[in-house]
């Protein structure tokens, strides 16, 4: 989201500096010289002139405005994914990186005899963790449910983050 | 870093811009504002009389608007664009009787990642110095292996490491912010 941001910063900039030198020298040019200069906006004057404000295009065009509007201040509100846990420590402002997270309960979950694989989703609050298993007897998911959520728990621990996500695990058979 | 905080503060208000076109104008479109303005010009509004009376010391101020906007934008696009948070070389605090002291923040950083990847777990090690050269910040970002002891590690890093860089850089308050992150990989030592 922080690049799209800066992509999106950069191309409002750029219009708005576009926007401000334009308006500057069509200002300048229809008191000096009477006419426009760079962009013919006598036509597009005439249009507006015309044009009734219950026309198609114009409700079209305004819904189209405020939806995308409301589609970019929703975008910029939504918290996303945290890129950093923090950690409970007074030396320093440490955190362990999401991406750190989920490799180390992936890791210790799958460390677990009979899981095949793991997935591990982490939020600000919560890990969730998605273990697949052969099925075959002894390890079916139910019998590794305990065991793999052990596993997760103790290495979730061990991180000492503060505040410690929720940690919820499922375990499924892997489908032939 | 990179304005980030102003890109979504301007992108916001962006949003709300829009919000406000279109929503004033669909509400003028479907009639909203009452039967007087339903079947009006889009100009045939109080702003759009108003322009029309006004135009010959409006437009002019407009221009002015639009030159302080349009620098407004320029800088933060400079900004965007160029600025960073890295912070040049650090000038040490302490008795300045004999002269002014300066640390190379290269060397530095240097000195702490080398220290930290002589810790067993650690995979690599990356640092810069952020801030001000007077009131500098430390970043550490280090990857571990996830077969070591994360917690000791991190209380190594911290309790060696940063410690001997506050000790170095003669601030004991010196903000360290430290990063970790987890690898499968194992760092290749020599023996």
């Amino acid at each position: 989201m922080r690049l799209i941001n800066r992509l999106l910063a950069a191309l409002l900039s750029v219009a708005l500096i576009a926007a401000g030198v334009l308006v500057v020298i069509e200002v300048i040019a229809d008191r000096v010289f009477h006419t426009s200069a760079l962009i013919h906006w006598h036509p597009v004057y005439n249009w507006a002139d015309r044009t009734s404000s219950m026309q198609g295009s114009v409700r079209v065009g305004s819904i189209v405005i405020a939806a995308l509007g409301v589609f970019l201040l929703l975008a910029e509100l939504r918290r996303g994914k945290p890129k950093r846990l923090p950690i409970a420590s007074d030396l320093t402002d440490a955190a362990y990186t999401r991406r750190g997270v989920a490799a180390t309960i992936r890791s210790a979950v799958n460390d677990v005899d009979g899981i095949n694989h793991t997935d591990v989703i982490v939020t600000r609050r919560k890990v969730k963790v998605a273990a697949t298993t052969a099925g075959r007897q002894p390890y079916t998911a139910q019998s590794l449910r305990e065991p793999a959520t052990s596993a997760a728990q103790r290495r979730l621990d061990t991180l000492e983050l503060s505040p410690t996500p929720r940690l919820s695990v499922r375990v499924t058979t892997r489908s032939r | 870093m990179h304005a980030d905080r102003t890109n979504r503060t301007m992108l916001i208000l962006f949003a709300l811009f829009l919000i406000t076109v279109g929503v004033i104008g669909a509400l003028t479109g479907f009639g909203a504002f009452g039967a007087a303005t339903e079947h009006n010009r889009l100009f045939a509004n109080p702003i759009g009389r108003y322009f029309g009376a006004q135009g010959a010391w409006l437009w002019p101020v407009i221009a002015a608007a639009a030159i302080l906007m349009a620098l407004l934008a320029l800088r933060w696009l400079t900004v965007l664009l160029f600025s960073t948070d890295r912070a040049g070389d650090i000038i040490l605090t302490g008795d300045r009787s004999a002269g002014r002291t300066t640390l190379i923040a290269g060397a530095l950083t240097q000195a702490v990642c080398e220290e930290i990847e002589t810790y067993p777990g650690v995979h690599s090690a990356r640092a810069r110095i952020i801030g001000d050269a007077t009131i500098p910040g430390l970043v550490i970002e280090t990857t571990l292996e996830q077969t070591a002891d994360l917690a000791a590690l991190r209380r190594r890093i911290e309790t060696n490491a940063v410690a001997h860089t506050r000790q170095a850089l003669n601030n004991p308050n010196l903000p360290v912010t430290v990063d970790l992150t987890v690898t499968d990989r194992r760092a290749r030592r020599a023996s």
